[in-house]
């Protein structure tokens, strides 16, 4: 893996919820032999009712986690709009690029992705070392859209930490 | 009127003579109460029942094998008869008019579109008066009539106030007419005609969401009971069309969902599996041969599984939609049969108007104005719309104006290849028919397969009713029907096929039926495809003759998959003739009559460029708002504004996937612009509109005078610019297929959902008026592009219409 201090940020939309859990089985699955080193990963499903739920999160070890706020991954916390304003927007989006990153992560990666996902849609949410990047492209082939964006693994690491407070708060 | 001595040669039946006697007083003077008498029909006379399904195939309906449930259609089916071999034109109106003709299309004018009315005989959109419609017929042999549905026969340009209402169904023989006018509408905000009038989008009550086909059966019933609580024992006539299965294809989840799963096998598969279903039936020959697959359409197999799973919502979509229609028939049926009155009641039920419709595109489509407009979508433009405008949940909602993919329609046609607008392939012109009449079937559940045409329903109901046809109407001398009657066929399974010959064309693509034998030729063309350049093969230098020839022998060949013109070079050449003497006879000459913008024949350019709207005008059908495309133009309003600010709309037209709207939300004048959904664009000043009498102006300065031009929009108050912004795009050729323009409010689905929740958002102020002019400082050359683009568009979005 490489050495350097950037991260991929990965947003995947989907128009069929369970192709969007089959790309992310892929994704974890990515993780867990080592394919790839991932600080986080969730899959964002927005029900037929609109409410959005997170169905389920991967660390940066490639762990699994089960449901929302159990084993909190790194990017679960994007969906605590309270810290999203103080994490990524001020840390993270300075760095974004790509169309739909800047329209979509600006102000809150979390409310801006609910936006963007109408009913019976799905999204996944993804941070990893650069170097995956074939290997995330492969994996996640059933997107309809898919926008990737660096940050610096510095300014990472701060929103780590605070995602993860906001992952434990949600769990609450 | 006693019938007897009765001439119904000569329409209308004039009073017969006084058979009573006059004096100075009423002492000795003798009554004659037949002068105060009305017309009869013949004695025995049935009621007629005719219903026509839009834009569907032989193989959609499972009456005749396909995967829609269609329940109240194969009852009726196995009470009365399937005929197999029941032929239209291929497209809309060209059979709505040999429909209620009983003439070629083209002998009615109606080589096209009533969106479109051209420069020669065949094109015009104008049913001539020596070609009275059979309904006429009745009306004046004293039958109740009345339409309900898609009516599609009225000049685009003839729909409003000012008339002229010659070609409205209240003028061409039908007592009551309700329904739209148009080529298609919106099941959940469609434009209402009543009789002589547009009356406006209906609103939904308790609740629910207001559901056309719903309403459509209610008011056809509601006729039945009303004409016959007056009128016990007079037969009437019913026209029931429906707007499905045109697009949009809308119908609520409920009966959609009942297909969820149904088409995830793809439509290579469905067509194979509704073809073995159709030998089972009979409806298909035990022999007949599946023509290959058409290299048109893309396999199933080399789809993603995101466009599989798309493209299977879009048809089950399709499936419930026409599944509701069969069951809004059913409800019709029902209440005959409650009324006690179905044992004489001639129930005939096409299930199309031309094949299904390819018009959707490969891919098919979130919104089918961008097809009607020419706007090419890429496969991810189109998946990334749908996204944007409420995901695939919202497939069959008002969300969407959505049309299938192609290669549902193709399946759908099974098993025939090609499908609406392909005059020459079976796919576009034969479709199911039952003809139900529980008290003239002695074989009922039996298959007809004697050659008919919908040109022949009205001499056939004619003379099932005992009516003659007329030499004369109005006046007028009457030219023969076309058609022939099949009413022998109803009793009798082995009475000779009288309709022996039959010409076909529909925009270049034709064929020649006779004595079995099918000249088919193509144009190589694909039906949704009007790009220029493509049609410009067609333009001087084309020589039809060159266009790939087939041959088929229908009585061996009921697929028409086996083409033997090799063979039969005599055959081909013998029907080659007649076809062009046919084309002659018909007025078919020129081909693409009904496409002659692209070739240079423009109209003339038009003498009004403003058009003043004063009080509460609403409900402007769609062809007919001031024609704002594609050149600048500005609107200008006078309003008074009350000391306390006012809202809501000034002047909307369509809704959001197609339209604009100039309107006051929180005190400040603003713009939206629908470029089709695909592109959206908002102007709005900072400001607050002042109190008093205030001119508000949008000028949109174009680019240039071309289609879809972009340009610059600025808002004025009182003269002074509050906001600009840029246009990128603009609608090259209509907004919308049936939406509205509307003075003061936005009526039906709106143009900025930001208002929705107050629609229709009345203006709360006073509109003086609101003018348009169309051509600012507009010159010669550009006056003849922006003609020459407005005539292009229309004949493009007519082609598809």
């Amino acid at each position: 893996m490489s050495g350097n201090n950037k991260l991929d940020v990965l947003v995947a939309v989907y128009l069929i919820p369970d192709l969007a859990q089959r790309d992310f089985d892929t994704y974890t699955k990515l993780a867990s032999d080592g394919d790839i080193v991932t600080d986080g990963v969730a899959l964002v499903i927005k029900d037929a009712d609109g409410e959005i739920q997170v169905q389920e999160t991967g660390d940066h070890l490639g762990h699994k986690g089960a449901k929302a706020g159990a084993g909190a991954g790194l990017v679960i916390g994007l969906f605590a709009p309270p810290l999203l304003a103080a994490t990524v927007a001020g840390a993270a989006v300075g760095g974004l690029a790509g169309k739909f990153a800047r329209h979509r992560l600006q102000g809150g990666i979390g409310d801006k992705l609910d936006d963007a996902l109408p009913p019976g849609s799905a999204g996944i949410i993804a941070i990893y070392e650069p170097d995956g990047s074939d290997a995330v492209s492969g994996a996640l082939t059933n997107a309809i859209r898919t926008s990737t964006a660096q940050i610096d693994k510095a300014s990472a690491k701060e929103l780590k930490a605070g995602l993860k407070e906001a992952s434990a708060g949600l769990a609450g | 009127m006693p019938d007897a001595g009765i001439d119904r040669t000569r329409l209308p039946i004039r009073r017969p003579p006084f058979a009573g006697a006059t004096k100075r007083t009423l002492e000795g003077s003798k009554p004659d109460w037949n002068q105060a008498g009305h017309v009869q029909p013949p004695e025995g006379a049935p009621n007629v029942l005719l219903v026509l399904i839009d834009d569907a195939g032989f193989g959609n309906p499972s009456t005749f094998g396909g995967p829609i449930q269609t329940p109240n259609y194969t009852r009726l089916a196995e009470s009365g008869l399937r005929y197999n071999r029941f032929h239209v034109t291929a497209l809309c109106s060209p059979t709505r008019a040999a429909l209620l003709t009983g003439r070629n299309h083209h002998r009615v004018g109606f080589g096209m579109v009533g969106e479109f009315s051209g420069p020669f005989p065949g094109y015009n959109a104008t049913v001539p008066r020596d070609c009275a419609p059979f309904p006429r017929m009745l009306q004046e042999n004293g039958y109740l009539t009345s339409g309900f549905g898609k009516w599609h026969l009225t000049p685009d340009n003839q729909q409003g106030y000012a008339g002229p209402f010659d070609r409205w169904p209240t003028r061409l023989g039908f007592d009551y007419f309700w329904g739209f006018l148009g080529g298609e509408a919106g099941q959940y905000d469609p434009l209402i005609a009543e009789n002589q009038k547009i009356i406006g989008v209906p609103q939904a009550k308790d609740g629910e969401s207001y559901y056309f086909q719903d309403d459509l059966a209610d008011k056809t019933i509601d006729w039945l009971h009303r004409v016959r609580s007056e009128k016990q024992s007079t037969p009437w006539f019913a026209y029931v069309a429906t707007g499905c299965s045109h697009a949009p294809h809308h119908v609520p989840r409920t009966w959609s969902d009942k297909y969820r799963g149904k088409f995830d096998q793809g439509w290579d598969v469905m067509r194979e599996e509704t073809f073995a279903r159709q030998k089972a039936l009979g409806v298909v020959p035990a022999d007949a041969k599946l023509p290959p697959r058409n290299d048109a359409f893309p396999t199933w197999d080399s789809l993603d599984e995101t466009h599989k799973r798309l493209y299977a919502r879009q048809m089950e979509v399709y499936a419930g939609y026409s599944e509701n229609a069969d069951w809004n028939i059913g409800r019709i049926v029902d209440a005959i049969d409650e009324m006690g009155e179905l044992e004489n009641t001639v129930i005939v039920w096409i299930w199309g108007d031309n094949g299904a419709s390819m018009e959707g595109t490969l891919t098919g489509t979130f919104n089918e104005l961008t097809t009607l407009n020419g706007i090419p979508l890429t496969p991810e433009e189109q998946i990334g719309l749908i996204f944007k405008h409420g995901g695939l949940e919202a497939w069959g909602d008002e969300q969407l104006a959505p049309h299938y993919a192609a290669g549902w329609a193709w399946a759908g046609n099974a098993p025939f290849d090609w499908g609406k607008q392909v005059a020459s392939h079976l796919g576009g012109t034969r479709n199911p028919m039952v003809v139900h009449w529980p008290g003239g079937i002695d074989d009922a559940g039996a298959i007809r397969s004697q050659y008919t045409h919908v040109n022949d329903i009205g001499a056939t109901i004619l003379d099932l009713a005992g009516i003659p046809m007329p030499d004369s109407v109005d006046g007028v001398d009457q030219q023969p029907f076309d058609g022939v009657s099949f009413a022998d066929t109803v009793s009798d399974a082995a009475a000779a096929e009288r309709h022996t010959q039959q010409y076909y064309e529909i925009l270049g693509n034709r064929g020649m039926y006779k004595d079995g034998w099918l000249l088919a030729q193509r144009m190589q063309r694909i039906p949704w495809n009007l790009d220029p350049a493509k049609l410009s093969e067609f333009g001087p230098g084309w020589n039809p003759e060159d266009d790939p020839v087939e041959l088929y022998y229908l009585p061996d060949d009921f697929t028409q998959s086996n083409n033997i013109a090799a063979d039969h070079p005599e055959k081909v050449r013998e029907l080659r003739e007649l076809f062009w003497a046919e084309a002659e006879a018909n007025h078919v000459l020129p081909l693409l009559g009904g496409l002659t913008s692209f070739f240079g024949m423009v109209p003339p350019i038009p003498e009004e460029s403003k058009f003043v709207f004063r009080g509460d005008i609403q409900n402007i059908p769609s062809g007919m708002i001031p024609p704002i495309y594609n050149h600048s133009y500005t609107i200008s309003a006078d309003l008074v504004i009350p000391p306390g600010g006012v809202e809501g709309v000034i002047v909307a037209e369509a809704d959001n996937l197609g339209g604009f709207s100039l309107f006051v939300q929180d005190g400040k004048l603003k713009h939206t612009y629908s470029m089709l959904g695909v592109l959206e664009y908002t102007q709005a000043a900072e400001q607050v509109l002042p109190s008093g009498e205030v001119n508000v102006e949008l000028v949109f300065t174009a680019d240039a005078s071309k289609p879809a031009t972009g340009g610059e929009v600025t808002l004025l108050v009182n003269g002074e610019p509050v906001a600009k912004g840029r246009m990128e795009h603009t609608v090259p050729g209509r907004f919308s297929g049936y939406s509205g323009m509307d003075i003061g409010r936005d009526n039906g689905l709106v143009v900025d959902r930001s208002y929705a929740d107050k629609a229709p958002f009345t203006f709360t102020g006073e509109i003086k008026q609101v003018v348009f002019d169309v051509a600012p400082h507009l010159s010669e050359e550009d006056a003849k592009a922006m003609n020459e683009h407005a005539a292009q568009a229309l004949a493009a979005h007519a082609a598809s219409a």
